[in-house]
């Protein structure tokens, strides 16, 4: 706390209204390697640091998709190589059911919290807050590191337990309990299980440090003229999702140090009335659905911390790329705080077939299905805004574009389960899967590429290369759908999730060609993944240079600053802001950015 | 002054200033500690959900009557007013700091910080004491048929249902000759002293005999998750006091070397100051949720 | 006093005279006092009340749902008068009590399912029910 104060502290004495922001980054000496890229206060740096430490984490959970994929796919056949690498966990070539399980435990965590929470908000947030409200740095530059730096501890902490003698956690990314309570319930429920739960303590540090520091930039230090509706979506959306974060983040803090006591020092929180390994437990009085009600407490809101920050680099990139305004400005800002409220009043929609009250899972059925009304009108609004623009089809697009499309797809079937009459037929089956995959997981992938490749230039002054960017977009966009679509029709037809042999229910024979269709698809899907991982990284070396300030002819104020940008973003004064981030088309101009003045005869804005 | 003026015109929200007219650092505090009462609150509503799927609930003015230094006189809740108002008294001296702090009055920030920090350390002794007195004080339980001593602890609860005298003493015919000269000891009839090592000789009729029943109060074992819940919560709220009082401390350092009178202002004063009485807040709610109802 | 600008994000400060300040921090730690007095008081007659066999559970409540209330009561005037909350700008007291708002529903739903739970344990748990109620005139 001290240190940042100290950077911020002013020795002489400046008069009020007068916005003298260069004073504040005077104090930086030299930098080092180590403080350019180790330890750097950089709001640029640590938002790279975040999108490559994602990176690595979606390779590995991509990974581990496909090992288990192989299983769903092919549970007759044996895979060599897979002993070879994995041992004991895939004796004979077979993967093993404890492996299976730590797969895909360790496939939700990390691709829910590590890539699509710290690897997507994380890394847009930290790049473009300070850039598109036109400040020098985040509001505490040093929290902002530690920010990064506990993540960083939370994935050291999670992958040494990918190494433990009794494998990692193998409970389900939602680790409820009495499973994840008892270290003789299984391999998975040992050392991994505590492993998790610290580096789960960890991120949550992390994710604090990190909102509290965008809610404080994004409220107290935009530039003169930037008031709150001439923000751009992008930070609107970010604003939301930090503070859906704040307030959630607490509440799994809590269940997780619950769970940690039930694990190890006896107490009955979550524990009752069991029978486990030939031994009965004295603990009594605890309740299993009070861990699902305080980690869905904290679990819906954090679907949308995945999914706000893609929706708002969606609504800039589609208005930037169609060279037309956003469709109801207001109408998106109003519908991203309905969704926030919301999310934090839905939480028991996931607890249908627990035992839950049905009377009061009636109100939860309401709750939930008003947040399709949110949902319709951004949808309505990206398609309008696309309406007959003059669309340039960059990767940026299309992949804004294609989630637009998965939003849709992934929302409706939202419906289906927001009922409780129906989820009970279909909760914990393929629809599910198919479900949320869709809408929250490749959906909110599909807004990180489309940032990706909207940013890159601002991130490393070169482009990606955009051939593979459209190879990239339609393999990954097919290959999606075909993944997840069918998915639909097994779980309709009572196909459970988390099997991982299904031979012995013939009526489910049927969809064995289906299964490694779905299987063959997802290696395709993966390598494509590679592919572009290679892009990134090739790019940022010998990528096309970006040769002008603003390459997308773009509104936004991160557009003004240098093509590479030192820290504190912008040479000389800030620019103030005069109008909206969308004046695209206006007045016979293709764009009119921010920082313009508004001239004598402009007409009237929207 | 025309600050009144001023705030109603400001555009506030229009960029280039705060629009909560506060410093980024105060609003991160502000925002933390509204995360952390999501903390405190998931655990307290946790409590209350478990409280509420329970039939019996033990009552606290049974479990916290002990005072230090006082026996087993029966002073429900007397320990417990004396650690609150030692936490509103540390408030009003942080507040007090603060103050000074406003009046860049160095000596007088120092004075009552130090009283703060006094006051957070006699609660937390408090605390350990109260802690101490639950985890080693031995109760009689009636267990299958017999009286076992068990004390309060994360995995177990010695406040449970009444039981009825006659099967009492029943019980106290089967109980074992520790039990029987711990209760003896404990709750010795009037006028019937006996030095322990003359109890321990005592065959277990005539010990029996010496117990005060009223005084002992034989129940059966209560929910166990009152333990957890009661020494989760205190000592999550106990940690807060414990790192308020190490800022604090931190915070008189600086006071002491001129810090703040370099930098021109107490503003870290103020900050440690919110934290802590946002301790305070919490216990508030601590005391209600476990004292009083 | 003379103004020393904190940041330049801070429009302007405010300043409650000296003595009056400390008057109403006094004023204040006698009032949060005298509260913690009468749910002290309330308490005990809950412990009284207890000791009668047949007491009425709806007084009970009663007198814990008064308690609550005294208890939010001092949560104010800490908040308000303590961590100066009252004394700032409207914008500042809006974004700190609007996001409180969710405890109710926080409180509400889960309060209600752990009662839901109590009760279905004792509809198809007679072992649960017979173990844990408190027996007639066991005080």
């Amino acid at each position: 706390m001290s240190n940042d104060a100290n950077m911020h502290g002013h020795a002489g004495v400046i008069t009020h209204h007068e916005v003298h922001y260069d004073e504040h980054h005077v104090h930086h000496h030299k930098e080092t390697f180590i403080t350019k890229y180790v330890f750097s206060q950089d709001h640029k740096t640590i938002g790279k640091q975040f999108l490559i430490t994602g990176i690595i984490w979606a390779i590995i959970g991509g990974l581990f998709s496909v090992l288990f994929r192989l299983q769903l796919g092919f549970p007759e056949q044996t895979f060599p190589i897979l002993e070879t690498f994995f041992g004991k966990w895939a004796k004979g070539g077979v993967i093993q059911p404890e492996f299976y399980y730590a797969l895909v435990t360790i496939h939700g965590t990390v691709l829910v919290f590590f890539v699509l929470t710290a690897g997507l908000s994380g890394t847009f947030a930290n790049l473009l807050i300070p850039l598109q409200i036109g400040a020098r740095d985040m509001a505490s530059p040093f929290l902002n590191m530690l920010s990064y730096w506990f993540f960083f501890i939370a994935s050291v902490i999670m992958f040494s337990s990918l190494f433990v003698h009794t494998g990692p956690a193998s409970g389900g990314w939602t680790s409820y309990p009495p499973l994840s309570a008892l270290h003789q319930a299984g391999q998975g429920s040992k050392i991994g299980m505590d492993l998790w739960l610290v580096s789960m303590a960890m991120f949550i540090v992390s994710s604090l440090l990190g909102g509290l520091n965008y809610i404080a930039t994004i409220l107290n230090m935009r530039t003169k003229g930037m008031s709150m509706t001439r923000m751009p979506l992008t930070m609107w959306a970010i604003l939301f999702t930090a503070i859906l974060g704040v307030l959630s983040f607490p509440v799994l803090l809590s269940g997780a140090i619950l769970l940690l006591f039930d694990r190890n020092l006896g107490t009955s929180f979550y524990l009752s009335d069991i029978y486990v390994a030939g031994q009965i437990l004295p603990n009594e009085g605890g309740s299993a659905i009070l861990f699902q009600h305080l980690f869905w407490f904290f679990g819906h809101p954090e679907v949308y911390i995945i999914l706000l920050p893609a929706m708002g680099m969606v609504s800039e990139i589609l208005s930037v790329n169609s060279r037309k305004p956003i469709f109801g400005y207001m109408a998106m800002v109003g519908s991203l705080f309905a969704i926030c409220i919301l999310a934090f009043l839905v939480w028991a929609h996931h607890m249908f077939v627990t035992g839950l009250n049905p009377f009061l899972g009636a109100f939860f059925v309401l709750l939930t299905l008003l947040i399709a009304v949110p949902s319709a009108i951004k949808v309505f609004n990206w398609l309008t805004t696309l309406w007959r623009g003059n669309i340039r089809f960059t990767p940026a697009t299309l992949f804004a574009i294609g989630f637009v499309s998965l939003f849709i797809s992934g929302g409706l079937t939202g419906l289906f389960l927001g009922n409780s009459t129906i989820d009970i037929h279909l909760h914990d089956t393929k629809f599910v899967v198919a479900h949320f995959h869709i809408v929250m997981g490749v959906a909110s992938m599909f807004g990180m590429f489309a940032g990706i490749y909207q940013w890159f230039p601002k991130m490393f002054g070169r482009f990606l290369n955009h051939t593979l960017g459209y190879i990239h977009f339609w393999v990954t966009m097919v290959g999606a759908y075909l993944i997840f679509w069918p998915m639909h029709y097994e779980g309709l037809a009572g196909v459970p999730r988390r099997y991982l042999d299904l031979r012995d229910w013939h009526s489910f024979n049927k969809f064995d060609d289906l299964n490694k269709m779905i299987t063959v698809v997802s290696i395709i899907v993966f390598a494509v993944q590679l592919m572009f991982v290679f892009n990134f990284f090739y790019s940022i070396f010998k990528g096309r240079k970006v040769r002008t300030q603003n390459p997308w002819g773009s509104n936004t104020l991160e557009w003004t600053t240098p093509i590479n940008p030192g820290h504190g973003n912008w040479p000389g004064e800030i620019p103030e802001v005069h109008r909206w981030a969308y004046d695209y088309a206006k007045d016979g101009r293709e764009f009119i950015p921010q920082a313009e003045p508004v001239g004598a005869n402009e007409s009237k804005d929207h | 002054m025309s600050s009144t003026a001023t705030a109603q015109q400001t555009k506030w929200w229009n960029g280039g200033r705060s629009p909560f007219n506060l410093e980024y650092g105060k609003l991160m505090m502000w925002y933390f500690l509204m995360s952390d009462a999501f903390t405190f609150g998931a655990f307290l509503i946790s409590y209350g959900t478990i409280r509420f799927s329970q039939n019996f609930w033990p009552d606290p003015n049974v479990v916290f009557n002990a005072f230090p230094g006082t026996g087993h006189t029966n002073l429900p809740l007397a320990f417990v007013s004396l650690m609150t108002f030692i936490l509103i008294a540390s408030s009003v001296t942080m507040v007090l700091a603060v103050h000074e702090g406003h009046r860049s009055n160095r000596a007088g920030v120092m004075k009552w910080m130090l009283w703060t920090i006094l006051g957070g350390i006699a609660f937390l002794s408090c605390q350990a004491w109260e802690w101490h007195h639950l985890i080693t004080g031995e109760h009689g339980v009636f267990v299958d048929g017999k009286i076992e001593l068990a004390s309060q602890t994360m995995g177990g609860n010695p406040w449970g249902r009444h039981v009825d005298p006659a099967v009492v003493q029943q019980a106290l015919t089967v109980s074992s000759h520790e039990t029987l000269v711990h209760l003896a000891h404990e709750y010795p009839k009037e006028g019937t002293t006996v030095a322990l090592d003359a109890l321990e000789k005592m065959p277990n009729d005539q010990l029996t005999g010496i117990i005060n029943l009223e005084h002992a109060h034989i129940r059966e074992k209560g929910p166990i998750a009152f333990g957890g819940y009661f020494f989760g919560i205190t000592g999550f709220h106990g940690f807060h006091v414990f790192s308020g009082v190490i800022i604090n401390i931190i915070m008189l350092t600086m006071t002491a070397k001129g810090v703040f009178d370099r930098r021109g202002h107490y503003l870290m004063i103020e900050k440690a100051g919110l934290y802590w009485h946002f301790v305070d807040l919490v216990w508030v709610f601590v005391f209600l949720c476990f004292y009083l109802v | 006093m003379e103004h020393q600008a904190i940041a330049s994000e801070v429009t302007f400060h405010h300043h409650v005279p000296g003595s009056e300040n400390v008057r109403r921090i006094i004023k204040t730690f006698w009032l949060l006092s005298i509260i913690t007095i009468i749910e002290l008081g309330m308490g005990f007659t809950i412990y009284f009340i207890h000791k009668n066999p047949d007491f009425s559970h709806g007084l009970v409540l009663g007198i814990k749902g008064a308690i609550v209330i005294l208890s939010l009561a001092k949560a104010f005037y800490i908040v308000s008068i303590f961590m100066h909350l009252g004394d700032e700008i409207r914008n500042m007291i809006m974004t700190i009590v609007v996001p409180l708002m969710l405890f109710i529903w926080f409180i509400a739903a889960f309060l209600w399912d752990g009662n839901s739970y109590k009760n279905l344990r004792n509809n198809y748990d007679k072992h649960f029910q017979e173990r844990t109620t408190e027996k007639k005139g066991g005080h």
